[in-house]
């Protein structure tokens, strides 16, 4: 569904990626590990149409998408949800969620809107309140339902897990797995928590200083203990 | 005692006003983090159009409207001729640019409307309201101007707070890159914002020029009012802007009235260095820390 072809990205006088090639299917999660600085940003900022590329495509069910402007990327079914606080404090719960896919029909926007409520109860519960009175865990939650709000065929998830607690972070990301699993969501994972990730995983990708080192499936490369040390940290 | 009443009486409009223009330069340093000294100049233009459309029909309400529009028109240009190739450069770059733009639009409205002053009455009876035995400093002209306003400011938090629009707006303001990663497109947005400072602009000049006259540099003196209201109310704050723009208006007519009109700006510079000094986020601005 979305294919990486050759890219490679310069951010600022540093090469943050070399020639990296990668493939996200559609209905799993696919996830990319390293450790900070290893270019996992870099690669999420440049699909999401954030950095421009040097040289490589993008692809987006065969349609090249290399260069794009964000707002275009995003209506044509790629959202990211960046790294951070990527949720508007000054705003509420509702109208966070409510900026998220505003060119949709009005029907559309409703159907998504239910959902997201179902996915995330709390933030159906607060939607009246502003959006700095919520906590971590629920502010990326509110991050994830207004990607989702924007009707993504593909979801991009750069580093979740910062500065949450780890029972909150598998919580969000066992949702999101089966979210991928039932709507053929193809989903990629971005992660300095390289265990967590791999977990819900059905493919994982180490890159570092801006190169892959290696991919197969999740589970060989977290039974992999030389890849661990090496790269991991853990 | 009934001195202090009438200076704060006949202070009120002229808040107002000021707080609509101070309105103006949020909604444009909302947009682009730009302080636009050529919001009074593109008043200042709008007006000579209001009083031209006037003569010519004889209608003040006519005069307002056609301002309206070309306040809105004279937004976008300003915003696509100057600021949009400078900005590309640097902030400072495209502040100094408004400077160009005012006196650029000052010469203009000299060479077509000439530079002399002239008189721009207004629509309706401008003089004091009787009651008590004694008439006081506010005309029905006076309650036109606060009635307009207020309803000018509940309009636009209708369209900030109400509409996908205003949502669109507010969320570009606070943090663009996630409207664009939500499917807004910011730049129309900031279009939006110029566009509306400059109608709101428009309706400030067309509403002060009674107060005084209008000469190409005759709003000249309100830039420096609407700028310390909008710098204390926090430069980013549209509660902000008009409190402290109604605020300045009153603290102006106090000044005026005890001591001499021509100490007002020299006080308005004093609460600002005052604001600057201990308060420099603003009043009631969203962000922490800012740099002038």
């Amino acid at each position: 569904m979305l294919r990486i072809d050759a890219l490679s990205v310069n951010y600022g006088a540093v090469e943050a990626l070399k020639n990296v090639s990668l493939d996200v299917p559609p209905g799993r999660v696919t996830a990319v590990i390293g450790a900070n600085g290893a270019g996992k940003s870099t690669l999420m900022r440049t699909l999401a149409g954030l950095e421009k590329p040097l040289a490589g495509r993008v692809l987006f069910n065969d349609e090249d998408i290399t260069g794009s402007k964000p707002e275009d990327i995003v209506r044509m079914g790629i959202a990211l949800v960046p790294e951070g606080r990527s949720t508007i404090p000054d705003l509420t719960v509702a109208e966070n969620l409510k900026l998220g896919g505003m060119w949709r029909t009005h029907a559309q926007r409703a159907t998504s809107l239910t959902r997201v409520y179902a996915l995330f109860p709390v933030l159906g519960e607060r939607r009246h309140l502003g959006a700095d009175t919520l906590s971590g865990g629920e502010r990326q939650q509110l991050a994830i339902g207004r990607a989702l709000m924007t009707g993504p065929q593909a979801l991009l998830l750069d580093e979740p897990s910062l500065g949450l607690a780890p029972l909150i972070v598998t919580q969000i990301l066992e949702l999101v797995e089966h979210m991928a699993r039932d709507s053929g969501l193809a989903v990629l994972l971005v992660e300095q928590n390289a265990a967590t990730a791999l977990r819900v995983a059905k493919t994982g990708i180490v890159l570092n200083l801006g190169e892959i080192v290696t991919s197969g499936p999740a589970r060989e490369i977290a039974q992999d203990e030389e890849l661990r040390h090496a790269y991991l940290g853990y | 005692m009934i001195d202090f009443i009438d200076y704060l009486l006949g202070g009120i409009s002229s808040g107002a006003i000021i707080a609509l223009m101070a309105l103006a330069l949020v909604l444009v340093w909302r947009s682009t983090r730009v302080v636009n000294f050529a919001q009074l100049g593109q008043a200042m233009f709008t007006t000579y159009i209001a009083l031209t459309v006037r003569e010519l029909t004889g209608s003040w309400f006519l005069g307002l409207i056609i301002a309206m529009a070309a306040g809105l028109v004279v937004g976008v240009i300003v915003h696509f001729l100057v600021i949009r190739p400078v900005k590309r450069l640097d902030t400072s770059g495209a502040i100094i640019a408004t400077f160009g733009v005012l006196i650029a639009l000052e010469a203009l409205a000299a060479m077509v409307w000439g530079g002399d002053p002239e008189a721009f009455p207004p629509p309706i009876n401008n003089s004091g309201y009787e009651a008590f035995g004694r008439i006081w400093p506010f005309s029905p002209y006076d309650l036109l101007v606060l009635a307009s306003v207020v309803f000018l400011v509940l309009a636009l938090s209708v369209v900030f707070t109400r509409t996908n629009v205003g949502l669109a707006m507010r969320a570009s303001a606070f943090n663009p890159e996630v409207a664009r990663l939500s499917g807004v497109r910011v730049n129309r947005m900031l279009v939006r914002g110029w566009a509306i400072a400059g109608l709101v602009g428009a309706v400030a000049g067309v509403l002060v020029a009674p107060l005084s006259t209008l000469s190409p540099t005759s709003f000249d003196i309100f830039l420096v009012f609407a700028f310390v209201a909008a710098v204390i109310g926090g430069l980013d704050s549209l509660v902000g802007a008009v409190a402290f723009g109604i605020g300045t208006g009153l603290v102006i007519a106090l000044v005026s009235g005890y001591s001499d009109s021509s100490n007002a700006p020299l006080v308005a510079l004093v609460l600002l260095v005052l604001n600057l000094l201990f308060k420099p986020e603003g009043v009631f601005s969203h962000h922490k820390a800012r740099a002038v």
